[in-house]
Parts: structure tokens; C-alpha cells; sequence
């Protein structure tokens, strides 16, 4: 077998899953009532009025898990604290990384900075999640729990449908990345196992290879 | 059916409120245990089982009172904001000028009621449906008056043909005019134009009116910006993976990762 790096926490996989299986949900019975044309996908559920208790219980999921994995003095929660620091300090050589992102993406390769656990484009993506995660969070409950025509419920709908809508878009590109590019796409088993190749560890975080997960190293 | 106008002239009004009662009778809609606001109004806002109510205001000007009496009831604009709010397409409009709710369709989800610059419709809990005025288009289709209109006594309900009734009301607002230089029409210059048109005697604010309702930006921007750009940001993301996939497959990125993972396994095997 390969040699493996320790790369994912159970603590980081299980907020991952939360976050990513109940978005899923949350997509899917959310346009419903977003877009006509879904309307009738929803008998998959029972109809449009089950659907839309299932968005509000999976919300509470969605919200449960997200606060939950940051809570605790476990290895998983220090791992998200640690994930949000990182993903937030956005330095040069993390701009240096995510500009060749079109390249890679089209597999291509450019060299760059040895990157830190998370690179330059994991910390956009990054970013972004945690902000339309934020967003849309917060939108969804006003309009739960709003009553009577105010601004605070008018203005929710644009930005919840928005960051539901960018979000998915970001999704599929993410799938992509950890799916189907034949490249990135070793990282696929870390989400899963926890464990990651050594070598693809080296080549895309090499700063983090040397100064952590070399140490773990296994296979 | 031509375009329809109802003329409410609050300068006849007299509160009695058998508007209010006539449509009960008519839409079946059970009486309710009321209680005072203000003034005479007994009705703060409108109920799954009522449809149409007087708002009071009493204006104290030169030791002298006057009654702001207002039938409230839903306004049927050409351009309403709770149809381009609706998400099921269960708001639609009638050639005659109508604004209609198709019970089946609607879910319940409050859009409407969140987005009407007048606060209309609103939302039936129990029924989980939203209800509003419906005009009386069951009457109106049948060659019948609204029964608000049928019932007002002083007439300060009228209803025809936009082109009969439109005249009545202007030339209606340039008699009181030569006494009372603030009468003025409400509504027909609103929202793409109001089916149900008002002539207040003083500005909209003393009837509790909003000066200009308007559809609220946020309602444009989700609809005539978020929908398309979402849109187009889901199908340039699901183009440029597909793209990525052929691409990576012509570099014959594929093929070499195959390779090289056998490598790595006979390293990892020695």
C-alpha cells in the first residue's frame, strides 16, 4: 500500500458530512418552493407542504452541525478552530496558489508556494462557504420566524435565494474537484478515511507535509 | 371583459361599515367577535373572515373634527408586487383589471403577504393559504356590482368600465377641488395602475396610506437579478466541469494518474 498522512479529523469528516448531506437536502426542497417548474419533484417527499417542514428540520441540522463541531476541547473541534483560522489569513501564498486555479482546474500545472494544510484555493472556497453559510442561515430564519411585511423579511429573500443559488454553483465545482479531477481528486479518501496519499500530501501542501503530516505518516 | 374601476369617494362615506358586512354575506364569511382600536374602527387589520373593513382617522383642524373613513380591501394593481413575489404561480391577473389568488396553487409561503406595498394579502394559518379581497369577480363575471358596491348606501362605492367610471371620479375630484384644493384621486397612477381607486381628501398619510407604495427593490433584485445571475453562475460551473473533464481527458491527465498510482503501489510494495 501507498504511504498515507493523517489529514482529516473524524471531528472535521463529521462536520464535512453534516454540512454537505443536509445543503443537499436543503437545495433540493428548497427549489421547491424557490421554482415552479421543481414543484412537482416534491411528491418525492410526499408533496410541497411535507417538504417545506423537511427544509426547516433539516435547517436545524444543517445549523446543529455547524455549531456543534466548533464546540469542545476534542481533536475534531480544535481541528475546525484551526480550519478557520487558517482559511481566513489569506496571504500571498495563498493568492500566489489560487491564481493558477484555471489552470489546474483544466489540468494544467503551474508551480507554486509550498502551501500551508489548507492551499490558496481551499481557503477561497473556504470563505466562501463560511460566508453563504452564514448568510443564508440567518435569512432562513427570519424568514421562519418573521412576521408581516418588513424590510428585514423582504431583504432576507434575495439574499437567501442568492447564496443558495452561488452555493450550488460552488458545490458542483467542488464535486468536481474532489470527484472527477484527476489530480485533486486524491483527496477524496481523506473526507472519507481521514488518510491521504504522502505524496500527493507533499506535492500540494508541502509546508504542511514537512511541518505536520510527515509525523503521521503510515503504509 | 373590459377593464373595470371601482370609485371609493371617501367624501360620501359615512363609516357604517355595511360594506364590510355585505361582503361577509356574500363570500361566506362568518361574523367575528370585534373590539374597538380607535375612533369607530372595530377592525385593526384584515382576517381569513374579513375581507374589507373601515379604517378611522379623526383629524382635528380649526377646533373642527373630521372622520379620515377608509374601506380597506385589496387595491388589484395592473403591475402587483405580490404576483412577481409569488413563487407558485398562484397569483394571476384578469383581463378585467382583477387580482386573483388560485387557492390550489398557493403553499402558503407568505411572499405575497411580505412584499405588498399595502399589506393585502395575508396569510391563513389553518388553511395555510394566503386570502385576500377577490373583487367579487364571481359577481363582476356575471354582470353583477361587488357586494360593497351593491350594499353602500351614499354611493361612495361606484362600479363600471374603467372608460365610464374614470371620468365620474375626475370630474368628481375638480368639484370638491373648488373647496378643498387637497381632494385628490389615489391609486390610478399607482403600481401600474389600481383596479379600486380612491378619492381622498387629504394627503394619503392621514388615512394611514403609504405616500408611494412601490414594489420594494428587494423583490426586483430577487427576481430580475438573483434568479439569472444564480442561474447563470449553476450552468457556467457545470460547463467549466465539463469542460475540466474533457480537457483532462485529451491531456490524457486521466490515463497518466492511472500510471502513476500503479508506480506509487510498487514503491509502496518494495
Amino acid at each position: 500500500m501507498a504511504k498515507e498522512v493523517y489529514r482529516f479529523s473524524a471531528g472535521e469528516r463529521f462536520v464535512h458530512w453534516c454540512h454537505g448531506v443536509a445543503f443537499l437536502l436543503l437545495l433540493f426542497t428548497g427549489l421547491g418552493v424557490l421554482v415552479y417548474a421543481f414543484q412537482p419533484a416534491m411528491n418525492v417527499f410526499g408533496g410541497i407542504q411535507v417538504t417545506r417542514n423537511i427544509h426547516r428540520v433539516v435547517a436545524v441540522l444543517f445549523t446543529l452541525g455547524m455549531i456543534i463541531g466548533f464546540i469542545g476541547k476534542g481533536q475534531g473541534a480544535r481541528q475546525m478552530r484551526r480550519w478557520f483560522k487558517d482559511v481566513i489569513n489569506f496571504r500571498k501564498d495563498d493568492f500566489d496558489h489560487a491564481k493558477n486555479f484555471g489552470i489546474e482546474f483544466f489540468g494544467g500545472h503551474k508551480p507554486f508556494p509550498p502551501q500551508g494544510k489548507f492551499n490558496g484555493g481551499e481557503k477561497l472556497n473556504s470563505m466562501f462557504t463560511i460566508l453563504g453559510t452564514l448568510c443564508i442561515v440567518t435569512s432562513g430564519y427570519i424568514m421562519w420566524f418573521a412576521s408581516g411585511p418588513s424590510l428585514l423579511l423582504q431583504w432576507a429573500y434575495p439574499i437567501h435565494a442568492a447564496c443558495a443559488l452561488f452555493m450550488a454553483a460552488l458545490l458542483i465545482a467542488h464535486l468536481y474537484l474532489g470527484i472527477l479531477h484527476p489530480d485533486s481528486n486524491q483527496a477524496l479518501k481523506g473526507i472519507f478515511t481521514g488518510w491521504v496519499p504522502a505524496k500527493f500530501a507533499y506535492e500540494h501542501y508541502e509546508k504542511w507535509y514537512n511541518e505536520e503530516a510527515k509525523e503521521t505518516m503510515k503504509g | 371583459m373590459a377593464r373595470k374601476m371601482v370609485f371609493i369617494d371617501t367624501s360620501l362615506c359615512t363609516g357604517c361599515k355595511a360594506c364590510s358586512v355585505a361582503c361577509k354575506a356574500w363570500n361566506d364569511l362568518p361574523a367575528e367577535k370585534t373590539q374597538r382600536i380607535s375612533s369607530y374602527q372595530t377592525q385593526a387589520d384584515f382576517t381569513p373572515n374579513t375581507w374589507t373593513y373601515v379604517r378611522f382617522r379623526e383629524e382635528y383642524k380649526d377646533k373642527k373634527m373630521r372622520f379620515n373613513m377608509l374601506k380597506l380591501q385589496c387595491f388589484h394593481c395592473a403591475d402587483p408586487a405580490c404576483m412577481k413575489a409569488c413563487s407558485s404561480q398562484a397569483i394571476y391577473k384578469t383581463e378585467s383589471g382583477y387580482t386573483l389568488i388560485d387557492k390550489d396553487k398557493c403553499i402558503g409561503c407568505g411572499y405575497c403577504a411580505a412584499n405588498c406595498p399595502w399589506g393585502v394579502p395575508k396569510i391563513d394559518e389553518a388553511a395555510n393559504k394566503a386570502y385576500k379581497c377577490t373583487g367579487c369577480i364571481d359577481r363582476v363575471e356575471s354582470g353583477m356590482k361587488p357586494a360593497c358596491a351593491q350594499t353602500c348606501q351614499p354611493g361612495a362605492i361606484q362600479f363600471g368600465d374603467y372608460d365610464e367610471i374614470m371620468p365620474q371620479a375626475q370630474a368628481r375630484v375638480a368639484e370638491l377641488q373648488l373647496t378643498n384644493p387637497k381632494a385628490h384621486l389615489y391609486g390610478n397612477e399607482l403600481m401600474g395602475g389600481t383596479t379600486y381607486v380612491y378619492l381622498l381628501q387629504d394627503r394619503p398619510d392621514a388615512y394611514g396610506l403609504p405616500l408611494n407604495p412601490t414594489t420594494p427593490i428587494s423583490l426586483t433584485l430577487w427576481k430580475d437579478i438573483v434568479y439569472p445571475l444564480g442561474g447563470i453562475a449553476i450552468g457556467a460551473s457545470a460547463a467549466a466541469i465539463t469542460c475540466g473533464v474533457i480537457v483532462n481527458l485529451v491531456r490524457g491527465n486521466y490515463a497518466n494518474r492511472a500510471k502513476n498510482i500503479a508506480a506509487s503501489h510498487d514503491e509502496g510494495g518494495k
